[in-house]
């Protein structure tokens, strides 16, 4: 997952069609949806707690920005201990 | 994302699967939409019609998460974009 928001892949320039630099790339697209939606039904879940009116309340909008960058940053400290642990395993 | 990396042909068979999952995307917010909705708005089972007042619910159910969507959306554009350039932005 190095390469995710980082843009790994840069090189080479061929026209044939490579599979798995194409399947990389997917992944990681993949991998950015899924953290979206789940973001998108976490945060709804946290702060949206009525449905009486159709337009976004200041507090739920404020709730909402909050919530994403929560997110991120449980994102990047799970992230961190799961590189720790990895880390520790190659070691053994 | 970034597939500036692949060549055109590649492009193009991406561009193919990313169509596919768009609309898997759709159908599945769809249905996760529904069923929020659902179970907010309708707790009445003595009529087979949603009442005036639940159809309200309904259309401000699926309008609030509309505008909620596109909230997360806008935040996690910004996220990424400084996560991309570096510079790490934890505050709020």
């Amino acid at each position: 997952m190095a390469s995710l928001f980082g843009g790994g892949a840069s090189s080479s320039s061929s026209n044939a069609l490579n599979q798995e630099r194409l399947d990389m790339a997917l992944t990681e697209m993949d991998t950015v949806t899924d953290l979206f939606n789940r973001m998108v039904s976490s945060c709804q879940s946290k702060c949206i707690a009525r449905y009486a009116e159709a337009e976004l309340s200041k507090g739920e909008s404020v709730c909402i920005d909050r919530c994403v960058a929560k997110y991120h940053a449980v994102y990047a400290a799970v992230g961190e201990k799961l590189k720790i642990r990895g880390e520790g395993q190659q070691q053994r | 994302m970034d597939f500036s990396g692949l060549s055109p042909a590649e492009q193009a068979q991406v561009t193919k699967i990313v169509e596919k999952r768009q609309f898997q995307g759709f159908l599945s917010m769809y249905g996760k939409l529904v069923e929020k909705c659902f179970q907010t708005c309708v707790n009445d089972f003595t009529s087979k019609s949603l009442s005036s007042k639940e159809d309200q619910c309904v259309n401000n159910c699926a309008a609030k998460f509309m505008a909620h969507s596109e909230r997360v959306s806008a935040r996690f554009a910004e996220m990424n974009a400084d996560v991309m350039s570096g510079q790490k932005n934890v505050s709020g």
